[in-house]
């Protein structure tokens, strides 16, 4: 769930976002269809410079009975500090890793390594993977991946934004890199828009976990019929 | 009523609300009176073995739990960190004294391929006589980084992370989990409940 301070939102490769709902609205059901997770971001709060809203990310929380990861303008250990009180199971976090790595070194030492989740937006351009940034900064995805593993974080979230929204498939080539790259569970997302997307990715040798946004807000698949689609596969999941 | 003991370590709320959830009567508390008029004890937690001993030594909780638990015998759920605190000693971040509750020690999670820390949705199972398939539970939810490893005779539920882990702890009164009941939707709902309902 993307949330831009106002309402949920939607991006298409992280730009046009077209309004999709009320967060806790949107919490309430995927906690009644069961979901495995929820990763509620606030995809404005830095570039506005404000912290996430607490009051309405503790009615999100409020909604869910299974694990919540939450980012958006996490800039200090009050922010991290808020969010776990709240009942945040864990923090998403991106700017500050690439401002201050040595921040992530001590959050990790502080919270747990377990809490600590990784943004990690990569956009593909001239045949590599690099780390979208706001101020067009050119930095290779496998170099911060590198650099987040010496500091012990507890995951990697890998946004593919070159296929955010488009509903087309996983980029398989990504995930396959990032799987060499690291031994931290890993979360895809970006792409997925249909059942057999996630099949597809999960039939490579990608073993970390499936996201998805798009194919729940624009489609009619649940995540539930998507799970059944990946145990029809042989695939273990939870039902 | 319930006591959900808070000592600085977190994902307390999730517990209480969860707990409400049953129509429980329950409060977050570091009150030691009201810890000893609870029915029930609740010691949540995440985050290290050693600043988790730290904060129940500085609040004067460890005797009180000690006191409660141990000689008075009463129901006490630990979560997480309150399930890896009741063990002998931790090695998280260095060597360290637990509650000693339990003969043993909490290691890091190594022999395993799979990524360390375990996260997401597993299924337990025990050891025992009968089928190990017939034992087998519900997914429950597991963020961590470390696990028991008891060294006495007590009544476990494992989960297999490529080797074999401690998932649950029963012995006498107490009653543990490395998983989170309270962030395992239907399934952990449902355990709260039972063991509320028998013990509170």
């Amino acid at each position: 769930m993307t949330f831009n301070g106002i309402s949920l939102v939607k991006t298409k490769q992280f730009a046009s976002s077209r309004t999709v709902g009320n967060p806790i609205q949107v919490a309430r059901v995927y906690n009644s269809r069961n979901v495995d997770e929820l990763v509620f971001i606030d995809i404005k709060a830095t570039e506005q410079n404000r912290k996430i809203n607490l009051l309405l990310v503790k009615k999100v929380i409020d909604e869910c009975f299974m694990p919540v990861t939450i980012g958006g303008g996490i800039q200090t250990f009050e922010d991290i500090n808020d969010l776990l009180h709240i009942g945040a199971d864990k923090v998403l976090i991106k700017t500050i890793a690439l401002e201050d790595p040595d921040f992530i070194v001590k959050a990790v030492k502080y919270f747990g390594s377990q809490c600590i989740s990784i943004a990690v937006d990569v956009i593909f351009e001239n045949g590599e993977y690099w780390i979208h940034q706001k101020n067009d900064e050119k930095l290779l995805m496998d170099n911060f991946i590198k650099k987040m593993n010496a500091c012990n974080v507890g995951e990697f979230v890998v946004n593919a934004v070159h296929n955010d929204g488009m509903m087309s498939g996983y980029d398989l080539g990504l995930y396959e890199k990032v799987t060499q790259l690291t031994s931290k569970p890993i979360v895809a997302i970006g792409g997925a828009g249909t059942p057999s997307h996630f099949t597809e990715l999960i039939s490579t040798n990608y073993n970390g976990a499936l996201a998805a946004a798009s194919i729940y807000h624009f489609t009619q698949y649940t995540p539930q019929e998507v799970k059944k689609t990946l145990n029809k596969a042989q695939i273990p999941v939870r039902i | 009523m319930i006591a959900i003991v808070d000592y600085g370590m977190g994902n307390l709320a999730s517990v209480l609300k969860a707990v409400k959830s049953l129509k429980k009567e329950a409060m977050i508390t570091s009150d030691k009176k009201e810890i000893q008029d609870a029915s029930l004890i609740i010691l949540p937690g995440v985050g290290s073995f050693e600043q988790g001993m730290k904060n129940l030594k500085e609040r004067g909780f460890i005797e009180l739990l000690n006191e409660e638990v141990l000689q008075k015998k009463k129901p006490f759920l630990g979560i997480c960190l309150g399930m890896q605190l009741m063990m002998e000693r931790g090695t998280e971040p260095v060597e360290c004294k637990g509650l000693g509750w339990i003969k043993g020690k909490v290691a890091t999670i190594e022999n395993s391929h799979l990524p360390v820390p375990h996260l997401g949705w597993n299924k337990t199972y025990q050891f025992g006589e009968g089928n190990k398939e017939d034992t087998i539970s519900n997914n429950f939810y597991f963020i961590h980084s470390f696990h028991v490893l008891p060294e006495e005779e007590v009544k476990c539920t494992y989960v297999d992370y490529e080797f074999t882990m401690v998932a649950s702890i029963q012995k006498e009164n107490i009653f543990a989990t490395q998983f989170h009941p309270e962030k395992s939707q239907e399934a952990g709902l449902s355990l709260l409940k039972t063991y509320i309902d028998s013990h509170a």
